[in-house]
């Protein structure tokens, strides 16, 4: 019927949507390829779409061990103890969310847990916008010491992360069917056995998809870090954020190289659980 | 080996009464099956036997133990569940073996304990198989295996042919009962199938709302409902009820309703209204002798015999079940009666038997 006239309609669909690609994706092909570019390129007109002698000489600068620290307000482009304490944060802070997350999910989902609407007054926690918890952080960490310091910035990102932790992990416990668990248990099972070869097994994909999730938006999390820290502690967003107003503004190759390293482990994620995620998402969705 | 006492056994869920004070005793080696329609509390009080769900109060006597607050993995049971509940991320053998790891049998022992009884249910084909795998009738033998692997004194079965098709269903209803035939364990078996209930019972438990309305042998609460739920549940097509009133006459009854009345000798039954209630297969078409004239109004065939809905004047029709070679024909005018003995009275208040 509809298929013998000209697909007006898909095609205009189509063209519209790979324009937007096309917008969205420009800037991170223009990062990308001025990462590659020597000096000369960064800012020639008319403009170079492809470096034309790639090199790799603005890595090894960003890459090469030394400082990150201001120097009279300079600062360097190292960016391998960024690279660290992201490393540091967001991975501690995303295990530990992981794990105390989903002992509550499962504890919500079998026994109830805090009471019906637990999981809902856990979102409210994301409802609030960072910026208003914050300035209280702010004063709270000043009073315990927790400013600049690792275990405050793990802290902040636990908080943060154990909404969505919980609600993820809710979709792929309630997965598991509790008759399962019961035939274990029937069976002589202790509790902790039917954790461990029932109901693990069957969610250690969810964990890890899971696990990823939450490492994502840690790692790119630019406010609070920026609020929480100064000089000790120094995440990748931050570091990335510093280069607008300093001296080096027009390093633009270092500045290009070090988005590069860290948008790449975002997009490889999440490319690994984009199924996943649309799986958990949607169940969680059908079942509430 | 080991009988099943329940003592008031109790369990409510905020504030409904799941199961409501019963008393049952199962002797060694009995096949019971608890049968109700759904929300009758036959699960929560198997579930209660399994040690799944913690009494609310009573006692749970298995064998000589009281072991109401006893782990459920302590109570050496079996039990299939109505999802079967195989793990899908072990193959059959790992299902099968899965009882004996947790008990720490030696492996070597696993290995043959596992296949034997794999070739008991026929399923020593499969054992490299995922679940997922499995046809419903394959899935279902292979929940019977992980069962019976460890020898339970007791079976536990919760609605375990419910997801088999009806072929499948008689065939396995057929199976299990051989099964007990062999082990002489007790069996408890939890279903709302009438005809499954029938069949495998040794005694039925019939249970409606949280209460145990009767208790006895297949033929027994079939041909001698305890109360009208019961008659009402039992038989299909479903037993006649007729609404009417009871007199007291000198030297008996009779049960006068409407376009109906019959006179019950040598009963003393009281006055007031009741309900008559009379399966089809004991409603006869009759020429002659006390009888009520009515119209056919639908014929449905069943090949050996036919039901004949019979228009008499009442509220609703009659259901007669007759012989298949009857000559029958929509619109025919015929008489019938009831087959005086196979008649049961209600109080129509209380739905309580009234006649013997």
């Amino acid at each position: 019927m509809r298929q013998r006239g000209f697909p007006l309609f898909p095609l205009v669909r189509h063209t519209l949507l790979l324009a937007w690609a096309a917008v969205t994706l420009f800037p991170i092909y223009w990062m990308v390829m001025t990462s590659f570019k020597q000096a000369a390129e960064w800012v020639t007109w008319p403009p170079r779409w492809f470096p034309h002698e790639p090199t790799l000489v603005n890595y090894v600068k960003v890459l090469t061990p030394g400082t990150s620290t201001f120097e009279l307000g300079r600062q360097t482009l190292k960016i391998l103890k960024p690279i660290g304490d992201s490393l540091i944060v967001s991975g501690i802070g995303s295990l530990i969310a992981v794990l105390l997350g989903s002992a509550l999910a499962y504890s919500w989902a079998r026994f109830g847990t805090g009471g019906r609407s637990y999981p809902y007054n856990i979102l409210s926690i994301r409802m609030v916008p960072p910026i208003v918890i914050a300035v209280p952080f702010v004063v709270y960490f000043v009073t315990l010491r927790l400013l600049d310091t690792y275990t405050g910035l793990i802290l902040v990102y636990l908080a943060t992360s154990l909404p969505y932790v919980i609600w993820m992990m809710l979709a792929f416990v309630e997965e598991v069917p509790v008759e399962l668990e019961r035939a274990a248990r029937v069976m002589g099972a202790s509790r902790w056995k039917v954790l461990r070869s029932v109901v693990l097994p069957l969610t250690a994909s969810g964990l890890v998809v899971t696990f990823l999730f939450v490492f994502i938006l840690n790692w790119s999390e630019l406010l609070l870090a920026m609020t929480l820290t100064n000089t000790e502690v120094s995440t990748i967003p931050i570091q990335l954020n510093k280069f607008q107003s300093a001296n080096e503004g027009r390093d633009y190759g270092p500045q290009a190289a070090i988005g590069t390293i860290a948008t790449l482990p975002v997009v490889v994620l999440g490319f690994l659980i984009q199924k996943h995620l649309l799986r958990g998402f949607s169940f969680g969705l059908l079942r509430k | 080996m080991a009988g099943i006492r329940l003592e008031r056994l109790g369990k409510v869920f905020g504030a409904t009464r799941a199961v409501d004070g019963i008393d049952l005793t199962i002797p060694d080696g009995e096949f019971v099956v608890l049968v109700g329609p759904s929300g009758c509390g036959k699960t929560t009080t198997l579930n209660m036997i399994a040690g799944l769900e913690v009494p609310t109060s009573g006692d749970i006597w298995i064998g000589d133990d009281r072991v109401t607050d006893w782990e459920p993995g302590d109570r050496s049971l079996g039990m299939v569940f109505q999802s079967l509940a195989l793990f899908p991320h072990m193959t059959v053998f790992d299902n099968i073996a899965f009882p004996l790891r947790v008990k720490r049998v030696a492996p070597a022992e696993i290995e043959r304990r596992v296949r034997a009884v794999g070739d008991t249910v026929h399923v020593g084909h499969l054992l490299a198989k995922r679940p997922a795998t499995l046809s419903g009738g394959e899935a279902q033998r292979v929940a019977l295996a992980r069962t019976l692997v460890v020898e339970p004194s007791v079976f536990l079965m919760d609605e375990p042919l419910s997801s088999l098709d009806a072929k499948l269903r008689v065939e396995m209803r057929t199976e299990i009962k051989r099964l007990h035939g062999t082990l002489r364990s007790t069996f408890v078996y939890v279903t709302h199938d009438q005809a499954e209930a029938m069949t495998m019972a040794d005694r039925i438990v019939v249970m409606h709302q949280g209460r145990i309305q009767q208790v006895g042998r297949p033929l027994e609460v079939y041909g001698n409902p305890a109360n009208r739920f019961v008659a009402g549940f039992f038989g299909v097509p479903a037993m006649n009820f007729v609404e009417g009133e009871l007199h007291a006459e000198s030297g008996g009854a009779r049960f006068v309703a409407q376009a109906l009345g019959l006179s019950l000798p040598g009963q003393r039954l009281g006055s007031g209204p009741a309900v008559l209630g009379v399966r089809p297969e004991h409603v006869r078409l009759v020429s002659a002798g006390e009888s009520w004239p009515a119209a056919v109004s639908l014929i449905e065939p069943l090949g050996d015999a036919t039901l004949v809905f019979l228009d008499y004047g009442g509220p609703s029709s009659l259901v007669a079940k007759v012989d298949a070679e009857e000559k029958l024909a929509v619109g025919d005018r015929r008489s019938f009666t009831f087959r005086r003995d196979r008649i049961v009275l209600f109080d129509a208040a209380t739905g309580g038997r009234l006649s013997t």
